[in-house]
């Protein structure tokens, strides 16, 4: 991991009506890192998350990618300059085949305008090899099971080829067995194509773990920021957040 | 795409054969010229709605107003500018083709600039907005064009003489307008921006989330759409001698959607065949009922919508054919 | 006469007129709120209660404020059936409805609205069709001075306006009124609150369609004769009085056809200055919809709506 800040995300703030869902908040994305972001609901997570990916526009500060100011840009501009997500809630195009799901991420991403349906069809071949759907190819994505509606999410984001990907509690809803699978794609992703990662997770033994770096949101302000290890042994985030030191430590561990 | 991949795929092969059969039809006279005309009318309609409600999934039901305020455009083109009216019986009714050109080109831009606004509505509203745009549209060509000319008898348009076609130089008009139309739809089918259309139909959000650039994407369908469905009324109305508002009627909104749902939404084949069915049967049963037709068209609109959304189209997709799925033929 | 006497003397039907519009609209803000569907058969509705009173009325002689609960049942049993043959397959056992399922209903009323209006266009060979003459009282007009009022109009501002606070009563007071608006807000909820959903969207059709029948008789009263295509005036102004008024809200509706139909009145008296006397009545129909469009852009939850 170099030291290269890949996103700054600089005093931005956010408010719905009276309420601040984002106060100020700055941090940076540095190139190649699994970035998790933690807090209780209701901290800003997905507000911050919108905001990077231009589905809202913040009230106040600057986001920078790669040093553009991507502040305000339409979410179809982000995705295209490198930056994608994917939904908490699942939105597949279900009268589409998995690959031509898969597909649309290639044909309007990164390389929008500028890639052949061949080339398309090949990317989105690769990366629905890498998640594991390859023989549901020509299946409708309405017939998914969950977690396979989920692994297509993160084909349809791989294809769009982006640096940066954003994970919006990819792993809720899954099983066990089902998360330390997803873990594995994720290292992987991070670690053999080099894009970096930033995910956004309820289930903490499972965040600690992959991250290399953890940031606290509470009540729409950073709290703290370090790797998983530091944070857990915080005294304000075990009172906000973990409640329990022990407990904190524990899942560190596992 | 070659040759080989063209005849396996039906869609081309089938938009080839009917232009054919239109041709040999009109060639062999075995329907009057008038009946053809009014054949790819009606085919064309669908087609052309099927760009904004097939692909992108919204429903417009003022599409009238497109065929109003070309057809409009196209009679007073015409009927104040003798250039034009002489130009209607010379090189076989290409000229009039390039005036419906033009006179679709106002539609579009009319959808350009009302889509601007009525495009970031959803679903119901932005039907109902649509219905209200028909409205004023309708309304205001009421006021306006009698007081442009007293001679109009109320808000009709009736073209003298000298600016009447041939039926052979219309049918020239309306089968290249036709065949430009059918082959527009099978182009953006296949292309990128058609992926991005259906995409936007199937969730606008997620796609945009993709990089689909949703906000263009759908004024220029909605223009495309409107630009067509424009060309159509104003050689329409030049085939019937003159423009009414009429035009405005919903019952061509009623025919258009009629045929998308029959055949089924989302794919170039649908409303093709939709159209096709649609006609069949108006054609029969305005014979055999001529005071039920439409009763009964509307009957079996209302099963499709609830046993079979797709459409006919929408159940051979699931259909399996000599071991290959029917969905990817039929595409 | 001055402008100003044309001033208010449109002003004066306008509003009699809006308070017949706010009631036809108020069946269409129940079904479209509480359940999301999109009656396109609206002016088909109103239809059925204007010509089951003027039926009534031609040719067994029934009067017409009796006729109007004829009316009314005829709409709730026209409810019952668009229900259990139309809606029910379609949004009988969803709890969110998506934009797909929406489109859905859409059609299906759409559908429904080309059978009864052909259904109608062959039965009365699309003549006009109505009460003709009959009013309430020995006389038909009342003079004051310049302007001159027709009691039918009053009849049916004043009929409207009970019926409308008689429907509100219901929505708001009564277990099956409240249980409606419960579903309306949140159906999930109502669902765990062990209100029957399926019930209560049965229900809403059946009460809407009823209601749109008996303000189809206010139509007839106001108009004195109706054809098929008179619905193609009516249904499109009470989608956008429903708009305005914002979705669901049983008042908004009735203020919202009030405010429609004075702005009609007052724009013709404009358009009649500006433009001409024969472009007067359609302009002015027009501003209808651009307020219905200018509603959607800039305020779309309505005016007395719940922002979303």
């Amino acid at each position: 991991m170099d030291e290269k800040e890949i996103i700054k995300i600089h005093n931005v703030t956010k408010r719905f009506g009276g309420l601040v869902a984002l106060d100020k908040v700055t941090f940076n994305i540095y190139k190649g890192e699994i970035l998790g972001i933690i807090g209780p609901n209701g901290a800003g997570k997905t507000t911050l998350f919108n905001c990077i990916t231009g589905v809202y526009r913040p009230d106040d500060g600057k986001i920078f990618f790669n040093g553009l100011d991507i502040t305000g840009k339409p979410p179809h501009r982000i995705t295209q300059l490198g930056i994608v997500k994917t939904h908490q809630i699942v939105k597949p195009f279900n009268e589409f085949t998995v690959l031509e799901n898969a597909m649309i991420g290639a044909l309007f991403g990164r390389r929008a305008g500028k890639i052949s349906k061949d080339e398309a069809r090949e990317i989105a071949l690769k990366n629905l090899e890498l998640v594991g759907l390859i023989e549901k190819k020509d299946e409708l994505a309405s017939g998914l099971t969950l977690h396979e509606k989920k692994f297509l999410e993160l084909a349809r984001a791989l294809s769009a080829e982006p640096e940066v990907i954003l994970l919006d509690e990819a792993l809720a809803g899954l099983n066990p067995k089902e998360v330390e699978e997803s873990l594995d794609i994720v290292r992987m992703i991070n670690k053999e194509l080099g894009k970096t990662i930033v995910m956004v997770e309820h289930v903490m033994h499972a965040v600690m773990n992959v991250a290399n770096r953890i940031v606290v949101l509470h009540f729409g302000k950073l709290l703290a920021e370090g790797s998983p290890k530091e944070v857990a042994e915080m005294p304000e985030v075990i009172t906000a957040y973990l409640g329990d030191k022990d407990l904190a430590l524990k899942f560190v561990k596992r | 795409m070659d040759i080989d991949e063209f005849f396996k795929r039906p869609t081309p092969l089938f938009i080839l054969i009917l232009l054919i059969v239109i041709l040999i039809a009109k060639l062999l006279r075995l329907e009057t010229t008038d009946y053809l005309i009014t054949i790819m009318f009606f085919i064309g309609i669908a087609m052309a709605l099927n760009i904004i409600m097939g692909f992108a999934g919204y429903v417009s039901f003022g599409h009238t107003v497109f065929l109003g305020i070309s057809g409009y455009v196209f009679a007073l083109l015409v009927y104040y500018n003798r250039d034009f009216a002489n130009l209607m019986n010379m090189y076989s009714g290409i000229p009039i083709f390039f005036i419906a050109l033009l006179a679709g080109g106002v539609s579009a831009l009319v959808a350009f600039l009302v889509g601007i606004p009525v495009l970031k509505l959803k679903g119901a509203f932005f039907a109902i907005a649509t219905i209200g745009l028909d409205f004023a549209a309708l309304y205001i060509i009421k006021a306006f064009i009698p007081i442009l000319n007293p001679e109009f008898f109320g808000a009709q348009i009736i073209l003298p003489a000298y600016a009447l076609a041939y039926k052979d130089n219309v049918f020239v008009a309306m089968y290249i307008t036709f065949a430009l139309i059918i082959i527009a739809n099978y182009l953006i089918r296949r292309s990128r921006f058609g992926m991005g259309l259906l995409a936007i139909s199937e969730d606008e959000d997620a796609a945009e989330a993709l990089g689909v650039p949703t906000t263009k994407y759908k004024l220029i369908s909605f223009a495309l759409s409107a630009f067509f469905t424009g060309m159509l009324g104003a050689v329409f109305g030049l085939n019937s001698g003159g423009v009414d508002e009429n035009l405005f009627n919903l019952a061509h909104t009623i025919d258009m959607i009629v045929m998308i749902v029959i055949g089924g939404i989302g794919t170039v084949m649908g409303p093709l065949v939709g159209s096709i069915i649609y006609f069949i049967l108006y054609d029969t049963l305005l014979v055999t009922y001529p005071e039920f037709n439409l009763v009964i068209l509307g009957f079996i609109v209302a099963v499709i919508v609830l046993f079979a959304p797709r459409g006919v189209v929408g159940i051979l997709r699931g259909k399996q054919f000599m071991g290959k799925k029917l969905r990817d033929i039929i595409e | 006469m001055t402008i100003l006497t044309d001033l208010l003397i449109n002003l004066t039907s306008g509003f009699l007129w809006g308070t017949v519009l706010g009631a036809v609209s108020v069946g269409l803000t129940l079904i479209w709120g509480v359940m999301k569907v999109v009656n396109l058969a609206h002016g088909e509705s109103i239809l059925l209660g204007a010509y089951v009173v003027s039926a009534l009325y031609l040719f067994l002689n029934v009067d017409p404020l009796l006729a109007m609960f004829v009316a009314l049942v005829s709409g709730l049993l026209l409810g019952f059936a668009i229900y259990w043959l139309g809606l029910h397959k379609i949004i009988g056992h969803v709890d969110v409805v998506t934009l797909r399922i929406e489109m859905s209903t859409l059609l299906e009323m759409f559908a429904i609205s080309i059978i009864l209006y052909n259904i109608y266009s062959f039965l009365t060979r699309s003549e006009p069709f109505g009460i003709g003459i009959w009013h309430l009282t020995p006389i038909s007009y009342i003079n004051l001075g310049y302007m001159s009022i027709q009691v039918n109009h009053l009849t049916a501002a004043a009929l409207s306006l009970v019926a409308t606070f008689i429907i509100y009563q219901f929505i708001s007071k009564t277990p099956t009124g409240k249980a409606i608006r419960a579903v309306m807000q949140d159906s999930q909820a109502a669902a765990l609150v062990g209100i029957n959903p399926v019930r209560i969207k049965m229900l809403t059709t059946v009460i809407s369609i009823g209601f749109t029948a008996f303000s189809g008789f206010l139509v007839v009263l106001y108009e004195s004769a109706v054809v098929p295509s008179i619905s193609y005036k009516y249904a499109p102004l009470a989608f956008t009085i429903v708009v305005l008024g914002g979705l669901g809200s049983i008042i908004g509706s009735y203020i919202a056809g009030i405010i429609i139909g004075v702005t009609y009145g007052v724009s013709k008296v404009i358009f009649s200055v500006l433009v001409s006397k024969n472009a007067s009545d359609p302009l002015a129909l027009t501003m209808a919809f651009i307020i219905l469009v200018l509603t959607l852009l800039l305020k779309p939850e309505g005016l007395f709506g719940v922002k979303r």
